[in-house]
Order: C-alpha cells, then structure tokens, then sequence
C-alpha cells in the first residue's frame, strides 16, 4: 500500500453526524458508569425540582461524546483516540426526542513535532435549527503514513 | 436507618482553587463499555469513561450544593481504556468564576491504568444555580 499524505485546508467541512435521543439512550448513558438514581437526566421530577424544566434534558457529556464520535469518524481512531480533544459550550438543552446534527469545518492548523494539529469549529443544531452546542476539537496529524491493511 | 449525610455545604467563596481530591479507584468492565455503547449509538466509542463523570465525582462526594448544570465539557483522548482494567482518577479544583452573577466551578480530573497507560483528561464547567437555566430555557 503506498504512502498516504494527508492535508487538510481552511473551511474544509468534516462528515455531518446526526443522533436521535431518546429517553432510552439517556438511560443507558447515565446507567453505564452505575448511576442508577433518578437525576435531572432520568426523572422528570427530579428535572423539575433541580432546573425547572418540565421534562428531562441529556447530559452535556452527550453531546460531547457526539462531538468525539464526528472527530474520530473523520481522522481515523489511531489518530484521533490519542490524539483529539473536543471542547464544547452547552447553549440549550437537548431533550428526548431531539435530532441533533453536529457538523464541522477545519478552521486551522499548527505544526508539531510529529504532525499537524488540525482544528475544527464544531456546531451542533437541533430539528429546529437552534443552536445546541459550539466548540472546538483539534487532533494531531501525521505528515505522513499508512493506513492500515484492508 | 438513614444513612448520614457528612459532605460539607458548598462555600463557593471559600472554595480553593487546587483543592484536589481524594483518588478514585474503579475497574472498568465490559459491562459498562457495551451499555455505554448502545446508549450513545456507537460501537466503536472509545471513552466511556466520558459517562463516568469522574471529575465531579470526588466533589460530589465532599461537597453538597443545589446541583449544577454542564456548562461547558472538554475531552483530551490520550488512549482508550481497557475492559477489566483498574482506573486511577486525580480530580481537583482548576478554577471559579462568577459570569452574569452566576457561580461556575471548574473541575478537571486525569485517568490513568493500572498500566500506567494515560487515558484522558476532563475539564468540566459547572454552573452551580441551575434552577436559572431552568428560567432561561422556557420549563
């Protein structure tokens, strides 16, 4: 297999990631680390007593975790897991229900050591065209390599 | 009987800045990983530990307050986590502010295996008023 090189420009826009929430998923979430008490992310009454809300919201880690499944899907795991970070302000609540869309586009990047380290403005909009989320990742890439065997 | 709650009430003002926590230890298991997969619908997620709010965990555990809202998040990937691994987590106060007459407080904690192995790193922005979200949001 030859060598790959890769290069990546200013305003080049990163693979769109779309995720339905559900209730469902906000529950496996929360219940993967054992938390299994009612929360302002799993009960509606604890929503209401904690934020007012009338229903429960996701967790911002969620969307952050969104955010990082975009990233890696673009620059590759062997990349990105060791290399990426996402930095992500929370704007509006994502609800049950929610589409939200999270797209990208490379703003930059900076030479180092082994690499370039690519940043990309990150946005993340639900069905209703609101803004969710913005923020920015960065991962270092490789001048050059190989990909791995098929 | 009812257990007794020893956490301090939350002096924002009095809160240091580089406090830093007791260690929290935990084996990640297969179990957490699969759950945290089909919940985040990604088979090939590679930081569950990101669900594991592990920076805040030892602040909860100190600390009792009026809950908080995630604010801002930021996640350094360094190496995914193993299944059956024991994790190391160092989590302190990295900072505090006061925006639009609101509390934030800054936590950040490092992961790291039994191997020694980096996992990540988690800075997490907390408003500590969060029934005012609850106004700004509409109920």
């Amino acid at each position: 297999m030859g060598r790959v090189i890769r290069s990546y420009e200013e305003g080049d826009e990163i693979t769109t990631l779309v995720k339905e929430l559900t209730q469902e998923a906000i529950n496996l979430f929360e219940g993967s680390a054992g938390n299994t008490g009612p929360s302002q992310f799993t009960d509606e009454h604890a929503a209401k007593e904690v934020l007012g809300t009338e229903g429960t919201v996701a967790s911002g880690r969620m969307s952050l975790t969104f955010a990082i499944e975009m990233m890696r899907r673009h620059f590759g795991a062997d990349v990105f897991n060791h290399t990426g970070t996402v930095d992500l302000r929370f704007l509006r609540p994502v609800r049950p229900g929610d589409t939200i869309t999270f797209t990208g586009k490379v703003s930059g990047s900076t030479k180092e050591a082994n690499g370039a380290r690519v940043s990309v403005d990150i946005e993340a909009k639900n069905q209703r065209g609101d803004t969710t989320g913005v923020g920015q990742g960065t991962a270092i890439v490789p001048n050059a390599f190989l990909p791995p065997e098929d | 009987m009812a257990e007794v709650d020893n956490r301090t009430q939350l002096d924002w003002d009095a809160l240091e800045v580089g406090e830093t926590f007791e260690k929290f230890e935990y084996v990640l298991t297969q179990e957490m990983i699969d759950t945290y997969r089909k919940g985040v619908m990604d088979p090939e997620a590679g930081f569950p530990t990101i669900a594991h709010k592990v920076d805040v965990r030892q602040y909860n555990a100190k600390y009792t307050d009026d809950g908080s809202v995630n604010a801002r998040c930021a996640f350094h990937c360094y190496n995914s986590p193993v299944a059956g691994k024991r994790l190391t987590v160092t989590a302190w106060i990295a900072d505090k502010y006061l925006r639009r007459g609101k509390n934030y407080i800054v936590t950040e904690a490092v992961s790291v295996d039994e191997d020694g192995r980096l996992i990540d790193r988690v800075i997490t922005h907390e408003l500590k008023q969060p029934s005012e979200v609850g106004k700004k949001w509409g109920g």
